[in-house]
């Protein structure tokens, strides 16, 4: 099978400077991500992950080399036009999972697509879909406060999957859950890079979690050292999906 | 994104911060009102002035006098003097704006009804002055009459006397017992003979006394005796049936009270007291009156009274303004002090939404619609709020008391309403255009790390 590469980065660095000093998060970073990927980028703190997909989500600006999103250039891109990229290609999954907490779960659910303009009957339709194939389609009007943090992070996955984005972009997704919680969510985004054909590329600093990516690009100092492949099917899944939905 | 949805979030955003919200509005209340009721107040005093000045007379009437009509000009006796005549009365006709010129002839005479009489002064003008005149009772005389009728000022009432005693209206406080409309008039136009037979000359041959008319009354003047206006006290007939009349009462002596010639014979023709000049528009009334003192005339109008005092009133009203504009100022700094605060607590969730692809000039308008909202609700509740502190100060403290004039002190007209609406809102949306630039601007990386 043909594979379409849909993140080609080239020679990526990034200086910050800390008073005098010069500190290199990015020391020259080559790779390349394909379509329907689900991909881990492993690294203990501060050996420049994050920075990493912040600037594959276009948060940041490098400060040398290439990135290219869907046969698209974003390193020079203005403020504007980067929010525009993340709006119309991007999906987002936080650690703090991030929901408004003015808003009830589908209204979270449906603002990104509120951004897009669409209509309030046609989004909270769509965001009902993602809500129910996530497993949280009975919290709807549950109000972000009222949730536990498993289900706020599956409300914050559909809120990803809403935008039908062409990639979701993961920071720690698990990092605010207990272990339980965090093979059901793994298995989760597991289940959607495979039935949804998403492209998915999470950061986390566990090697466990990464043991379940299709893909593992491992950072140290700001340097890829070891690109795997292959993946580990979570354990017990279909109980735990089973029990999820009893 | 859509503006209903911006909207909704905006208002949700306010409805969470409820107690903040109502004391920012609060200040935007107080800051509306008392701009509303200090131009209220300019508003009304300025109206009170107008309102006087045209019960003092018509605001588009020019009254036009000669000098040498008083003999002033008589040490140059080179100059023929500018009476107002006929042919005065026709040039000043012809002049722009002017709708109507009316003469006016004044002769002094004393109305009899029974034991009272009453010195009064008989105005002879024109119809167009005539119709001028607000009528409580009758109808105008017009100069197609073939008699000469009267109209009465409604407070002449008061100007009776009792012939017997002597006393009137203002020595025994009672109002004599005279019927202007219904009961006959007597008119006496020769007042030399009257006097000179009342009080004979010492050593003069007993002069008879002058000859009574009696003259129909056609209308009386709007209002009681207590309503002055400027038509209150006098008598006013047409002129060209005066004329007839004084023709016919003094055949070819001089006519009492008339210019006469160097040889002191009577004049041949007839010499006006003045003129009364109507104007189309109070616009205009400036620039005729002005045309008038070039033609060599003395002009007087209400209007240089009324412009003076306009002046002084709009000074007034902007020192008003400005006390009130002081409060919508700080209530202004409120309102940025709340956005501001707002922004602060909100950094993290602007940064979400910015992450998720709000657009930079959605998240400015969605502050901005705050503000504006915030001005708005302020503005709304100030303007009820003005219109009931309007009503207490008429109230208590009207137009009477204060300034002794009838009427309201605090107007409010609906253009003052929305002039403050709309101020508001600007005001709000001025005050939050800063905080609104600085939420657009936050990095939304800086905003998502702050955990």
């Amino acid at each position: 099978m043909e594979r379409t590469p849909i993140i080609q980065v080239k020679n990526l660095y990034k200086i910050y400077r800390v008073g005098e000093t010069k500190v290199r998060a990015l020391n020259g970073v080559d790779f390349t991500l394909y379509k329907g990927e689900f991909c881990a980028i492993v690294g203990t703190s501060g050996s420049g992950k994050s920075t990493l997909l912040n600037m594959l989500a276009g948060l940041e600006k490098p400060t040398k080399g290439e990135i290219q999103i869907a046969g698209r250039h974003i390193e020079n891109l203005s403020e504007k036009e980067l929010v525009t990229f993340r709006r119309e290609k991007v999906g987002f999954i936080f650690q703090s999972y991030n929901l408004l907490n003015t808003m009830n779960a589908i209204e979270n659910v449906a603002l990104p697509l509120s951004f897009r303009g669409m209509g309030r009957k046609e989004r909270l339709a769509r965001a009902k879909k993602y809500m129910e194939l996530v497993g949280v389609g009975g919290q709807a009007k549950h109000m972000p406060n009222q949730m536990s943090g498993g289900q706020q992070q599956r409300v914050g996955i559909a809120r990803a999957l809403a935008v039908n984005p062409q990639i979701i972009f993961a920071d720690e997704p698990t990092g605010n859950l207990d272990s339980k919680t965090t093979m059901e969510v793994l298995k989760l985004m597991q289940k959607i890079v495979r039935e949804q054909k998403q492209t998915l590329v999470m950061v986390t600093h566990d090697n466990n979690l990464a043991a379940y990516a299709d893909r593992r690009i491992r950072i140290i100092d700001g340097k890829i050292v070891s690109i795997e492949e292959g993946a580990r099917e979570v354990l017990g899944g279909e109980d735990q999906e089973q029990r999820e939905e009893s | 994104m859509k503006f209903r949805d911006l909207l909704i979030m905006s208002i949700n955003n306010l409805r969470r911060r409820k107690l903040r919200t109502v004391l920012t509005v609060l200040g935007v209340v107080i800051g509306t009102a008392s701009i509303v009721v200090m131009v209220s107040l300019g508003i009304g005093l300025n109206e009170l002035t107008v309102e006087q000045i045209a019960s003092y007379g018509s605001l588009t009437t020019i009254e036009v006098y000669s000098e040498s009509r008083w003999g002033f000009s008589s040490s140059d006796s080179k100059t023929e003097p500018n009476y107002i005549t006929d042919d005065v009365i026709k040039q000043l006709k012809r002049l722009p704006h002017v709708k109507g010129v009316s003469p006016v002839l004044s002769v002094n005479v004393l109305i009899k009804q029974g034991v009272y009489q009453a010195y009064a002064n008989m105005k002879g003008v024109s119809e167009e002055f005539l119709k001028e005149i607000p009528i409580g009772e009758g109808t105008l005389p017009s100069s197609r009459d073939k008699e000469l009728t009267m109209v009465l000022g409604n407070m002449l009432p008061t100007q009776f006397s009792n012939s017997k005693t002597g006393q009137g209206y203002w020595d025994s406080g009672k109002l004599p017992d005279v019927d202007l409309m219904n009961k006959p008039l007597y008119v006496i136009f020769d007042m030399d003979a009257y006097y000179s037979s009342r009080y004979p000359s010492e050593g003069g041959s007993a002069v008879k006394p002058p000859k009574k008319y009696m003259i129909p009354a056609a209308a009386l003047v709007e209002g009681g005796v207590d309503n002055w206006n400027s038509y209150s006290y006098d008598v006013y007939v047409e002129v060209g049936l005066l004329e007839e009349q004084l023709k016919r009462i003094f055949k070819k002596n001089p006519i009492p009270g008339q210019p006469t010639n160097k040889k002191g014979k009577a004049l041949s023709y007839l010499v006006y007291d003045s003129a009364q000049v109507f104007v189309d528009d109070m616009e205009h009334v400036t620039a005729v009156q002005a045309e008038i003192t070039n033609l060599g005339y003395q002009a007087s109008s209400n209007m240089e009274w009324l412009e003076q005092s306009k002046k002084q009133s709009q000074m007034v009203q902007a020192v008003l303004g400005g006390i009130g504009a002081v409060s919508l100022f700080v209530a202004a700094i409120g309102i940025a002090n709340t956005m501001m605060m707002s922004i602060y607590e909100r950094t993290k969730e602007i940064g979400v939404m910015k992450v998720l692809g709000c657009d930079m000039r959605n998240i400015r308008d969605m502050f901005l619609l705050e503000s504006g909202f915030i001005g708005f609700m302020g503005g709304v509740a100030g303007i009820l709020l003005s219109l009931l502190v309007s009503m207490v100060i008429n109230r208590f403290a009207g137009g009477q008391a204060l300034t002794g004039m009838a009427g309201d002190l605090s107007r409010i007209p609906l253009w003052l309403n929305l002039a403050a609406l709309g101020f508001a809102i600007f005001v709000g949306m001025a005050a939050g255009f800063l905080p609104a630039t600085r939420a657009m601007k936050l990095s939304p990386l800086a905003a998502i790390r702050n955990e």
